[in-house]
């Protein structure tokens, strides 16, 4: 059909960017879960990587928050309430079967809460957001309209990829790929990119010494991405 | 007969930008066996365009959208009319028997009804005229106790209205004595710069009666719009939307 | 009562929580509000379904496209001649202090005639096996959605009883509402309004969406310009609507000709509508047709506008209006039960049977000062339905809303809603007090 509403436009970029979140958090504290087989000290990085305070007793109550937590904004559980939120008044966008993926997602999580093996219980997880992603490819036929949730997706990877320090050869992939989605976006509609971020955005990611130097600036060149312009008179 | 020239205009300022603003006006007088237009225009500032359709009362509506900010939106319309109140309307509507929003009476006004019904007697033209009589014995005169939002109760347990309050009341009592009665919004050779009365149906056509003035309807009165009451006959309705928190009117009207 | 094969029966019963978890899945689910708090809930379902013989079923059928097509012709003659009043088959009164009829849909001739396009008609089964009308709902009768994905569903979790059991697939709704929206287009897309996702049917809302291929819209979304309705798109744009399939009530439709303070209604709709350039589903002031004063006269109608006996009976209703009527309310009132006309939801319902000597009296009084204001109805022996309580089955009383869907032709949908109540005392079948939902089979042979 075509028609979409600006309010609609939006709801699907921040469900590409929450659901996104969402992924990227739960992998990121599975590599975490991970590296404290050795040291339980790894998780105090995590909480610096985004600029928050220690406020916990131990890893195994940090891990509870940050995974399933729904008043913590930084947790899985908190994104993933948000998707859902922004998927519920989309289904007959994106389909009943990419919504119910969430619907599962939920689901998976809150029983996830009272296994002994969280990290093993959290795995389904993983298939559900491939399967969301699969069907949101299948479902949306519109192009244009699919790109926009593209742009949600690819925007937080390289946001999150950015925050938690993650290689420059990943960081600069997921910049391509967020560069080709943005190409795509027709004249006169939102999220046309806004050239000068843009441009701050490209100089941070020359090289991986400028990478590293200048993460910050880049997450914050992300944040504007697509402000409007000065209106011209 | 009596050929009427005729100038209205209303000028609707805002404090702030509004946009995306609807509007509906009445204010092109309907033609009907009374009333001919001879000419008629009406301007709109800003320019928008607008469409032109005729509501189930038989009132002509002018629709139009501006979606871009504006302050202000002024119309202005002024045309000549013959009246000839010799000749008779007959557009019948039975819901104009029946209580409205603004014409449910209370029990006060019902209270009042059954006190005076019993001299409430002769033809219809005689029980309007016996109405109107008591109710202006019984109501006064006056501005700025009353809105366009009160209701005829209210304005019946205030004792004091204008026009309109005059006409909801007297439509109340009517449409208690069984007979139909409609509101009119239009132009009379009066105080005020817009005037409103009743008709009420005789059996066979309507009758205007002039409860303000308490006097019949002669060719002097310009029919604007016509409903069961004001809330059918706003000249202007509109949505908007910005961050205005006040609005002004300025009304003018000429008859000559 | 039908009989089913046991075996394909008993596993449909036996998958109840897979069917439920599929529900979850799916989202099927209703909201609302407890204490000023929204809430999301799924719908319980009750795996055993209601089965309608195909007898039983074609007469029915007949029987509502029967009514149906009576009450278009009524709510055409309302809105333009009356000859209905004029022949003194339904007092003037009755139309006019309805609070469903509408001053300002006077004139107006909606494309095809067609006023009722989603009608959804309850009906309630006597022990005797008589089907009665218990009211019609011709403004925005809600529920197809839930029989319709349950259905697929239970098709997953139990395929065996569908198997041997020769049920009518139902879920062509998706192509009949389809249909029906397309007859009653003007010009342009089809569109879904909803109030938006804080509305207890927004599941239905967004589903219906989907399967029908319509944009889902909120108010803020759409504007009249040019007498023509537009979706604003997001690149702004605009899309040009051909039929708008609401899903709020007229008081709000227009804030220009209803209600002037209406937050989510579309300026200047009504003057679209009036000008033939949108389509409305369902027709605004249907209420006239689905009042309960008006509902006494239905039999009437199709008597009086298709020549034809009615098919489907009335539950045995008395007008106090009529002084007939009104001395057998008098001589009966314990064991009638009394309804004010001006009420809904199932507010202002009173059994006789539950007034004391002396409410008896003083309600004996307000009927005699307000005829107009009630109808009496005598209690009708419903056919009770098993329901899974616990893993038991124990009966309960539930009612059927059937839809009837008016486009090229009136067609009735193979299948219906029956909600049922979970509390044993209660009549009441309204999913915001409890009530569950069941599938509703029909069978082909």
């Amino acid at each position: 059909m075509g028609t979409i509403s600006l309010e609609h436009s939006d709801r699907l970029y921040w469900l590409g960017r929450y659901t996104e979140r969402f992924f990227t958090t739960l992998k990121a504290l599975g590599d975490l879960y991970d590296k404290m087989i050795e040291s339980k000290q790894w998780y105090k990085q995590y909480l610096e990587n985004f600029g928050l305070a220690d406020t916990y007793a131990d890893s195994k109550l940090f891990m509870r928050s940050f995974i399933f937590d729904k008043s913590n904004p930084n947790s899985a559980s908190f994104s993933l309430e948000r998707a859902y939120d922004n998927g519920i008044v989309l289904r007959e966008e994106i389909s009943t079967v990419s919504l119910s993926y969430l619907q599962m997602a939920k689901d998976t999580l809150f029983k996830a809460e009272q296994s002994n093996n969280i990290r093993m219980s959290l795995l389904p997880l993983e298939d559900m957001l491939y399967s969301f992603w699969g069907s949101i490819n299948e479902h949306i036929f519109d192009d244009e309209i699919r790109n926009i949730i593209y742009i949600g997706k690819t925007l937080e990877r390289l946001d999150m990829y950015v925050r938690l320090k993650y290689p420059y050869d990943s960081v600069k992939k997921e910049f391509v790929r967020l560069r080709k989605n943005l190409d795509r976006v027709p004249q006169g509609t939102p999220y046309r990119y806004n050239a000068k971020y843009m441009s701050v955005l490209t100089e941070m990611l020359v090289s991986e010494s400028d990478y590293e130097q200048n993460s910050v600036m880049a997450t914050e060149a992300l944040e504007h991405l697509f402000e409007r312009s000065e209106v011209l008179v | 007969m009596k050929r009427i020239n005729f100038y209205y205009s209303t000028k609707l300022t805002f404090d702030d930008y509004v946009h995306n603003h609807s509007f509906a006006l009445r204010v092109i007088p309907p033609e009907n066996p009374t009333q001919k237009l001879l000419s008629c225009s009406l301007n709109i500032d800003p320019y928008v365009s607008t469409q032109q359709t005729s509501d189930a009362f038989g009132n002509n509506v002018t629709a139009g959208y501006i979606k871009g900010d504006h302050r202000f939106l002024d119309f202005e319309i002024k045309g000549i009319a013959n009246v000839d109140n010799t000749q008779y309307r007959t557009d019948f509507m039975p819901c104009y028997l029946y209580q409205s929003q603004y014409t449910a009476p209370d029990d006060d006004l019902k209270a009042f009804y059954s006190e005076i019904r019993g001299g409430c007697t002769g033809t219809v033209t005689e029980r309007a005229a016996y109405l109107c009589d008591v109710l202006s014995d019984k109501i006064e005169y006056g501005k700025g106790f009353t809105d366009t939002s009160t209701t005829a109760a209210q304005a019946f347990a205030l004792r004091k209205g204008v026009c309109q309050d005059f006409s909801h009341i007297l439509i109340s009592l009517l449409r208690m004595d069984g007979i139909a009665a409609r509101y009119i919004a239009g132009l009379a050779f009066c105080d005020g710069e817009t005037h409103s009365w009743v008709e009420y149906w005789t059996g066979d056509h309507w009758e205007g009666i002039d409860p303000a003035n308490n006097c019949s309807i002669n060719d002097d009165y310009l029919v604007i719009s016509q409903g069961r009451d004001f809330r059918d006959c706003a000249v202007d309705r509109g949505v908007m939307f910005g961050k205005y928190t006040n609005q002004m009117q300025l009304v003018r009207s000429v008859l000559s | 009562m039908v009989q089913l094969k046991q075996g394909q029966f008993m596993q449909a019963v036996g998958n109840a929580n897979e069917i439920n978890e599929l529900l979850r899945r799916y989202g099927v689910k209703f909201g609302i509000y407890k204490n000023g708090v929204f809430n999301e809930q799924f719908f319980p379902f009750d795996p055993i379904p209601r089965v309608i013989s195909a007898e039983d079923f074609a007469s029915i059928e007949k029987g509502l496209v029967q009514r149906v097509n009576a009450l278009n012709e009524f709510l055409f003659d309302i809105y333009h001649e009356k000859n209905i009043v004029r022949d003194n088959i339904v007092p003037e009164d009755f139309i006019y202090i309805s609070k469903g009829y509408l001053a300002e849909c006077e004139g107006i001739t909606p494309k095809n005639k067609i006023y009722s396009h989603i009608s959804g008609i309850d009906l309630v089964q006597a022990k005797d096996g008589e089907w009665y009308i218990l009211e019609d709902n011709l403004r925005i009768p809600s529920g197809a959605s839930y029989p319709l994905i349950a259905r697929e569903l239970t098709r997953i979790a139990a395929p065996q009883a569908f198997e041997e059991n020769n049920v009518v697939d139902n879920r062509g709704y998706a192509e009949l509402l389809k249909e029906t929206m397309e007859n009653a287009n003007c010009g342009g897309v089809r569109a879904i309004l909803t109030p938006g996702r804080y509305n207890a049917a927004y599941f239905e809302h967004s589903y219906l969406a989907e399967l029908t291929g319509s944009v889902l819209v909120q108010n803020d979304e759409l504007f009249v310009e040019d007498n023509v309705l537009y979706h604003r798109t997001y690149s702004g744009g605009k899309t040009r609507i051909g039929v708008l399939y609401r899903r709020i009530a007229d008081e709000y439709l227009d804030p220009l000709t209803f209600l002037p303070g209406s937050l989510i209604g579309i300026p200047n709709l009504m003057e679209a509508y009036r000008s033939g350039n949108v389509g409305i589903i369902n027709a605004p002031g249907n209420g006239v047709a689905d009042d309960k004063g008006i509902y006494y006269f239905v039999p009437k109608m199709i008597k009086y506008y298709l020549g034809e006996e009615p098919i489907l009976k009335n539950a045995p209703t008395y007008l106090p209006f009529y002084d007939e009527d009104m001395k057998y309310v008098m001589d009966n009132l314990e064991s009638l039960v009394i309804k004010d006309v001006a009420e809904a939801g199932g507010y202002g319902v009173v059994f006789g049977s539950d007034l004391t000597k002396e409410k008896l009296e003083e309600f004996r009084k307000t009927i005699i000062a307000e005829p107009r204001r009630f109808i009496a109805q005598e209690v009708i022996d419903f056919l009770d339905l098993p329901i899974l309580d616990n893993g038991e089955k124990v009966m309960r009383k539930a009612d059927l809303r059937a839809f009837v869907l008016s486009g090229e032709q009136t067609k009735v949908w193979a299948s219906g809603l029956t909600r049922f109540s979970r509390n044993p005392d209660s009549f009441v079948v309204n999913s915001s007090q409890g009530g569950g939902f069941k599938d509703t089979w029909v069978l082909s042979r």
